[in-house]
């Protein structure tokens, strides 16, 4: 498990919980504290939505059914102080309205009851590395950190030589690590940079940056769905 | 068909209608004719007897007082050739005839019976003249005491006056026929627009289905035969609502309720170190997360019935669910590849549920492979989305059975709960589509979804689009 040190150097990341449910919420907290996160919980909406106006959150976690209202009504609160905090909503309901709905009404992500803690960390920090939220800038994967502002990646203390095409593509898969990026997405980013980019060109860039990463000692491996696109996963311990 | 046909208010009612119509008019104009010609005959009858007591005024005494006939010259023209329509004689009491037109028939009625004051009719065949001649012999009083007269006429001429009757019957039978049909079409017409409510209202009872439970059937402008069974049907609607409700709220309960202490447990185990007791008590919690979540996904199919109408392009729906599940089989060291399209391959139905299909198959091919194979999903232009992995497969007697629910191959061990596949039968059975299998060589399963494409420029069903390669 990543230390508060890697996720943020020297401030602190600070997640609201809204979660009505006793033992859920403090085995939710623990989780998140054990992850390197600060966490303020709550069991009502009335609660969420004033800690939402008095404090800065990096990223709100809210449960669908609260007993004053439903967890969705705090997005409107989030809109009104106007920061882009990222939204993790979970729910034990899970049928097709809810699902589409909670992601309408402006969360970014779901999960569904009974979940994995290791998938609600996941996700958690996967909203932290959208452009923009709190881990935009430093991305870590592994022992690979990617400096988005810099454009450096270091595995250690070192650097790892890359070229600017495979940079991007590990930039994309660092932002959605344990996920899938579609090919399209990358060729997309890759226009910009190629302007005559051949149909074999993202796999040459992403075979090169595989065989770069591992000369260079990174605990991370990039996987080809085939058909669909690439992941980027840590390797187990 | 026929059965269908006959079954019908309007047919039934018609029939007899039709029935009842050509029957009476057939008695109309059986007695029309029947009458008509009894008046005919007695018209006939009541002329003869006129013309033999005319006759009989003109028998006077002649010189030798013998009796004889004076007939004025006009009325003898009649009798004469060629007119010799009609025909007379006339003999006195001795049957001695006393005048008679044509002779022959003189001759002829000289051999037959005294007669009487009842007219006798007779029938003949002159030689000389054409046809029959038909007539009567009756007893006169004249002057000169009783003769007897016999008057006949051609029948020739008869025909004539029965032709003239069969013309005015037959116009009546068209006159008569045309009104029966005329009465038939009022008929028919009053019973389809009298029945025309019901066919609208079968139409509205038609759309009503879990989607539109609310619509009840109008009751205004019915016939009062058929309210009282529409009215029972928007009562029995208002049940059928009312246990929907019942049931879809159970679900959403159960769903709750179930999977707040699941998580909770989940959770809470997650934090404890432990041995492989500890192990296996994790895995138990798996299975039965797995149990409840597909329980409930199969208790929603029972209470909702999916909402297949809209549009989904299978292409998009299928390289997602691979996308979504790459990383699971990652972590369980297999792959999983997609072979689409790069045009969308659109399909009618409920992307969620096709979605909700497409993982099922997708999570057991991934489970039932062994390490480092890679599980394929691909399209085919006609609406058709395979999963194929290197697996055992399935032996030919279970492949109906495998879709059964809680159905489970025996020897392999899975958190599964033997409803995945019934899962998908059912999502497949709501699109109108189907689930086939079949063994892959050298070996695994192949699963097969089959949907039914949408032509995007004709918006109907057809064929492979030629513009829809497959890419990769």
């Amino acid at each position: 498990m990543a230390s508060k040190q890697t996720l943020r150097r020297g401030q602190e990341l600070r997640v609201l919980l809204v979660e009505d449910e006793p033992r859920m919420s403090k085995l939710v907290s623990r989780a998140l504290v054990r992850a390197g996160f600060v966490v303020d919980a709550f069991a009502t909406c009335a609660d969420g939505r004033e800690a939402i106006s008095l404090f800065h959150y990096d990223a709100a976690i809210l449960d669908l059914g609260l007993p004053d209202g439903d967890g969705l009504t705090l997005i409107a609160a989030r809109d009104s102080v106007g920061r882009g905090i990222p939204i993790l909503v979970l729910t034990a309901r899970d049928t097709i309205e809810d699902r589409v709905g909670g992601l309408d009404a402006g969360a970014d992500d779901y999960l569904v009851k009974p979940f994995a803690m290791r998938e609600l960390i996941a996700r958690t920090k996967a909203l932290l590395r959208r452009p923009g939220s709190a881990l935009g800038s430093l991305l870590p994967a592994g022992n690979v950190i990617f400096d988005t502002i810099a454009r450096e990646v270091r595995i250690g203390n070192d650097m790892v030589t890359l070229s600017r095409r495979e940079i991007a593509i590990l930039e994309h898969l660092m932002r959605r690590l344990g996920r899938v990026v579609p090919k399209a997405v990358l060729e997309d980013k890759l226009y910009g940079i190629d302007d005559e980019l051949e149909s074999n060109a993202i796999p040459v860039h992403v075979h090169h940056l595989r065989r770069r990463l591992a000369d260079a000692g990174g605990t991370v491996q990039i996987h080809t769905v085939r058909g669909v696109g690439y992941l980027l996963t840590e390797l187990k311990a | 068909m026929i059965r269908g046909w006959l079954q019908s208010l309007q047919v039934r009612l018609a029939l007899r209608v039709a029935a009842l119509y050509i029957v009476a008019a057939v008695v109309v104009i059986v007695v029309l004719m029947s009458r008509a010609y009894d008046t005919a005959r007695s018209l006939g009858d009541q002329e003869l007897l006129l013309r033999a007591n005319d006759l009989a005024r003109y028998v006077t005494a002649g010189e030798n007082g013998l009796p004889r006939l004076e007939i004025p010259a006009n009325l003898s023209a009649m009798y004469q050739p060629p007119s010799g329509r009609d025909i007379f004689a006339i003999r006195d009491a001795n049957g001695r005839i006393i005048a008679a037109a044509p002779p022959r028939f003189g001759e002829l009625v000289a051999g037959w019976p005294g007669t009487t004051s009842e007219p006798v009719r007779f029938d003949v065949r002159l030689d000389a003249e054409p046809g029959d001649f038909d007539g009567l012999s009756i007893s006169r009083e004249t002057v000169t005491g009783l003769v007897s007269v016999s008057v006949g006429r051609s029948s020739a001429g008869a025909a004539a006056a029965y032709s003239l009757m069969r013309k005015f019957i037959h116009d009546t039978i068209w006159a008569v026929s045309i009104l029966v049909l005329a009465a038939l079409v009022v008929g028919i017409l009053g019973i389809r627009s009298g029945l025309r409510p019901v066919r609208n209202i079968s139409e509205m009872a038609a759309a009503i289905g879990p989607h539109a439970m609310s619509v009840r059937l109008p009751d205004k402008g019915l016939p009062s035969e058929i309210s009282p069974l529409v009215t029972a049907v928007n009562r029995a609607l208002d049940r059928v609502e009312q246990g929907f409700a019942i049931q879809r709220q159970f679900t959403a309960n159960a769903a709750h309720e179930l999977r707040t202490p699941l998580a909770i447990i989940t959770a809470a185990l997650e934090e404890i170190e432990g041995d492989d007791d500890f192990g296996e008590l994790k895995a138990d919690v798996a299975r039965m997360n797995r149990l409840v979540e597909q329980l409930l996904r199969v208790a929603r199919l029972d209470a909702i019935v999916l909402d297949v109408t809209g549009v989904a392009d299978l292409n998009e729906v299928a390289s997602s669910v691979v996308a979504t599940m790459a990383p699971w089989a990652v972590a369980r060291d297999r792959t999983i590849a997609f072979k689409g399209f790069r045009d969308p391959v659109l399909v009618k139905g409920n992307r969620h549920a096709i979605r909700d299909a497409i993982r099922n198959l997708v999570e057991n091919a991934v489970l039932h492979s062994p390490t480092s194979s890679e599980v394929l999903v691909w399209m085919s232009a006609d609406g058709r989305v395979s999963v194929a992995d290197r697996g055992p497969g399935i032996i030919a007697a279970d492949q109906e059975r495998i879709f059964d629910r809680f159905w489970r191959g025996k020897g392999v061990q899975f958190e599964g709960a033997g409803l995945g596949l019934a899962i998908v039968k059912e999502i497949m059975n709501a699109h109108g589509g189907r689930v086939s299998v079949e063994n892959r060589s050298p070996d695994g399963a192949i699963f097969t979804l089959h949907f039914t494409i949408i032509d995007r420029e004709n918006e109907k069903l057809s064929g492979v689009s030629p513009a829809n390669k497959p890419s990769l």
